[in-house]
């Protein structure tokens, strides 16, 4: 078997979604993922998945396995559909469709960072792209993160290594701060470390506001440390404000109004100075699951089409209903390893469907499983950065179904089941 | 009803493009187009008593992309509010979509109520090339109109690059190579230079001789070179500009600069109404409309949309992202900044224009002088810029205030007449739009602006999107609920009810370049991009 090569691939094993990646084939087989951080060669890792389509335990043709999955979802009382990541927009797309046929609970992990979602509808949000931080932040101000943990090659690619327009020595034309939040350690090459305790981050983040906006100055321990970095980012040009809007990697809670206060600040800042707010988001196009969401209903998350139309339930989505026993049938959608652990828990006590990579091996043992590729490393179509720039995916490995046409020929079931 | 035959029997035809004001004939549709004659035993529609147009085309508006996107995700208030359950269509293996309305709808309500309006054609009017992917994304979830979008240049790097150079030749292949790679149909300028500076730290640009960068850059050079490409390249609409001061009182006058500017040259002025202020920044503002108006109306290579602001909600939305940032800190209200690497920005502010206010009661005043004193409806179409100036769906009563005078004059005294008292509306503007203006402001002149040789006439080979109306007196009620609409021959709309979502063609245009440019960009992105060259393009480009 001949080597080649796959050249520009994008790796979603963060949200980085890195797409220089040269993917070597070896047979069929990834034998190398070059440029890849070491997430990224485990998400590559040698490309294998099971292809298995299995009901009720046993292994069946796919035709009986998809009249199976929609006779059980045709039957559904309180059914919900749930974005798991690892699939591309394409797919997203085709599950929405289902959701809405089904008049179904539409999630997704999105769910995950939903105080920084509300706080954002309350709110709005100071951003820039991950390439606009790049070219122009003089300030980066990493806010209880350290990227090198789960978001390998954000310094290399966008902050603070590279060179941009208004940072043309890298690292050098940029002044970095660390702020650590009790265990959550800002980025470890600071040129600065300002340390706060977890119980006083929103006071701070409201003091520094009140700062920028010229209304305080106080000399308890919070408020000169606070002040004294606001001071700092009132005075720089252009503010990067970098932290990690995925669940805590300590099993801490973030503070419920973490993430406004974020945003204020990052909005406040934009009088004296520029600002973005870097949210750092998980991988396997999550950041797809929420802009596709978004504009076929309106909602990001946790979307109930119960009704007959979209409403939007961001108090009352997967986690909830499943926990309080209302949903009945579930269809997963994606990788089972990306579910969050409560939601991986409470699919084991309903009657499930999965399509998506790996779904046989799921341990919440689904009652139909279709196992299909990965979506970048499998099959192609469009994936977005945690930014929301699209990105295309080069699948180096043909898999098994893909997961978009298993989607599309289960809702073509449905459609004829009901008309 | 197939799509292959139809005449539409006995209707009264206003097809300006063909000379047709009011005639009664039939209008014969076979495969999708107007062809000259069927055989009597074609299926018939009549439409006795009633006004047939072709398909309405929207020359500008936000409906798909991320800027949209992350307006639609700042609203779910209004989503909740303004429910839109899946249309009962015909064909029991069609699937309908149920969605959400308000100032953004979801994608497929979008579809839904541009053609429930009447409306067959849509220009998306600001997108980013880095996120042009996503956009086409949402017109393929967007049904049944025809959809373009515009590229927007004039705060790229590259491109700035080439003028600071002097490089007017590879700031053209440039500028043909990324509308192809985004599949745009048109080039779109917003604020030229001003989202640059406010990316870099500065506020905004001021006027068409400030520095973008380097003296060697000005928004004056940016406009002359991408008005230059367009016409250069031969697209089939000129350069689409958003002037420099967007919603500054007195930026007639930088509108009026940026027209002289481009003096000779095919140049498109969009929303002109919120370029059109007199009086003084932070002092006062009155109408300029006359000014603005009289000078597109001396100069027949320029053309214009209104951009007319409509009482109710609406969510400004708009690449000039340093005004989003003013509109903020001037109402308080939520605000949403995206900076977008290398190209352009993006700002959202949701928005009310209320009748009371001041401000807002004289953009809606010079809308309407724009509208009354253009003398060629040809050059000055419809558009509320939607949903900035309001929805598309306040556009029947646009019609309405256009077509009525009585019924102006009184929307006129309900307003705050602080600002308005002296205006030409308020002297009195006996003029009301005909239906044959009105058929040419908001089909005709848009496609005939846009190059769309097939679209906004009913001549033979023409797109068969037709549009039928009953002739109702309360043109508001006429124009928001057409009887029976016609989309490439397939009937979506029937007695008023949507029945059929076919899916709408993409419109867009590959202009031929030097392929040296692109050798060139590879070095440039390797330099400075953080997306691979190879995968910026959302579209297949040729060998």
């Amino acid at each position: 078997m001949t080597r080649r090569t796959v050249e520009h691939a994008t790796c979603l094993g963060c949200g980085c979604a890195c797409d220089d990646i040269a993917v070597v084939v070896d047979g069929d087989r990834i034998a190398e993922a070059r440029n890849s951080c070491p997430l990224g060669r485990a998400w590559f890792a040698d490309g294998s998945v099971p292809r298995e389509t299995r009901s009720s335990g046993k292994t069946v043709a796919p035709d009986v396995a998809l009249a199976d999955a929609a006779k059980l979802l045709g039957r559904a009382e309180r059914p919900l559909v749930y974005l798991a990541p690892d699939i591309s927009c394409e797919t997203q797309r085709a599950a929405v469709a289902v959701a809405d046929r089904l008049g179904a609970l539409l999630d997704s992990p999105t769910a995950e960072v939903a105080a920084g979602i509300l706080a954002s509808q309350r709110r709005g949000r100071a951003g820039a792209t991950l390439g606009e931080i790049r070219q122009r932040a003089d300030l980066v101000v990493f806010w209880g993160v350290d990227p090198a943990d789960r978001y390998p090659r954000y310094a290399s690619r966008y902050a603070v290594d590279p060179t941009g327009l208004q940072a043309p020595d890298g690292r050098h034309s940029r002044r970095v701060v660390a702020v650590d939040v009790g265990p959550s350690r800002g980025a470890a090459d600071a040129d600065e470390r300002v340390a706060i305790t977890p119980e006083d981050e929103v006071d701070a983040l409201a003091f520094m506001r009140a700062v920028v906006l010229g209304r305080v100055t106080g000399d308890g321990t919070v408020a000169r440390a606070a002040t004294g970095l606001a001071t700092q980012m009132m005075r720089a040009r252009y503010v990067a404000l970098v932290h990690d809007a995925e669940p805590s990697p300590h099993g801490l809670l973030h503070h419920p109004d973490r993430a406004e206060a974020l945003i204020a600040l990052a909005q406040a800042l934009n009088g004296p100075a520029r600002c973005a707010l870097s949210s750092l988001r998980a991988g396997g196009n999550r950041s797809g699951a929420d802009a596709v969401a978004t504009w076929q209903t309106g909602f990001p998350f946790a979307v109930d089409f119960a009704p007959g139309y979209p409403c939007y339930r961001p108090h009352a989505g997967a986690a909830v209903l499943l926990g309080r026993g209302e949903i009945d049938v579930a269809l997963l959608v994606g990788s089972p390893a990306g579910v969050p652990p409560a939601v991986a828990a409470a699919l084991g006590q309903v009657t499930t469907i999965a399509i998506g990579p790996r779904v046989s091996a799921a341990p919440f043992r689904p009652k139909v499983a279709i196992d299909t590729g990965v979506a970048g490393i499998h099959e192609g179509g469009i994936a977005f950065r945690m930014d929301d720039v699209p990105l295309p995916l080069r699948p180096a490995l043909s898999g098994p179904s893909v997961a978009a046409d298993v989607v599309r020929a289960l809702a073509a079931r449905l459609t004829k089941g009901q008309s | 009803m197939s799509k292959a035959r139809l005449r539409i029997a006995g209707g009264a035809v206003y097809d300006p493009a063909n000379g047709t004001e009011g005639a009664v004939r039939d209008v014969c549709i076979e495969d999708g187009r107007i062809v000259a004659e069927l055989p009597r035993e074609a299926p018939k529609l009549d439409a006795r008593g009633m006004v047939v147009m072709p398909g309405g085309v929207d020359i500008h508006s936000h409906i798909a992309g991320s800027s949209v996107n992350h307006g639609r995700r700042l609203l779910p208030e209004e989503h909740a509010a303004d429910p839109a359950p899946a249309p009962r269509l015909a064909d029991p293996d069609a699937t309908p979509r149920s969605g959400t309305g308000g100032t953004i709808p979801s994608s497929f309500t979008t579809g839904y109520r541009y053609a429930g309006l009447g409306y067959t054609t849509a220009m998306e009017a600001a997108v980013a090339p880095l996120a042009a992917r996503h956009a086409h994304c949402e017109l393929d979830d967007t049904p049944i109109i025809d959809a373009g979008l515009f590229a927007l240049l004039g705060n790229d790097d590259y491109l700035l690059r080439q003028i600071a150079a002097g490089e007017a030749a590879r700031a053209r292949d440039y500028a043909a190579w990324v509308l192809s790679a985004a599949g745009g149909y048109a080039i779109k300028i917003v604020n030229p230079g001003g989202v640059e500076r406010w990316k870099a730290g500065g506020r905004n640009v001021t006027g068409l001789d400030d520095a973008v960068g380097t003296d060697a850059v000005t928004p004056r050079r940016i406009l002359e070179t991408l008005a230059d490409a367009a016409n250069a390249l031969e697209l089939p609409h000129p350069v689409h500009i958003h002037c420099n001061n967007l919603g500054q009182a007195g930026n007639a006058a930088t509108t009026l600069e940026t027209m002289r500017a481009l003096a000779g040259r095919r140049a498109h002025f969009t929303h002109l109404q919120f370029h059109s202020y007199g009086g003084e920044r932070g002092k006062s503002w009155k109408s300029a409309a006359k000014e603005v108006i009289e000078h597109v109306n001396a100069h027949p290579e320029v053309s214009a949309d209104v951009g007319q602001v409509m009482f109710g909600p609406a969510t400004t939305l708009t690449a000039d992202a340093p005004v989003e940032y003013l509109l903020h800190a001037s109402s308080g209200k939520r605000w949403v900044n995206v900076d977008i690497e290398l190209e352009t920005g993006c700002g959202i502010v949701p928005y009310s224009y209320k009748e009371q206010a001041a401000v807002a009661a004289l953009q809606w005043a010079i809308g309407l002088e724009l509208f009354l004193l253009a003398q060629d409806p040809w050059r000055v179409v419809l558009s509320t810029d939607h949903p900035n100036g309001g929805s598309f769906l306040s556009y029947p009563e646009l019609i309405r205030l256009l077509m009525d005078r009585g019924y102006r004059d009184e929307r006129l005294k309900q307003v705050n007449q602080k600002l308005v008292a002296g205006s030409a509306l308020a002297d009195g503007l006996a003029r009301e739009y005909t239906l044959s203006e009105i058929a040419i402001v908001t089909r005709a002149g848009p496609a005939r602006l846009l190059g769309l040789s097939d679209k906004g006439h009913l001549g033979v080979g023409a797109d068969a999107d037709v549009t039928i109306y009953a002739n109702d007196p309360d043109r508001a009620k006429m124009f928001a609920t057409p009887r029976h609409v016609i989309k490439g021959g397939v009937v979506v709309v029937e007695e008023g009810q949507l029945r059929r979502a076919p899916t709408g063609r993409r419109l867009r245009v590959q202009p031929g370049y030097d392929r040296a440019v692109t050798r060139d960009l590879k070095r440039w992105f390797d330099g400075h991009a953080c997306v691979a060259f190879e995968n910026y393009p959302a579209v297949e480009l040729g060998a």
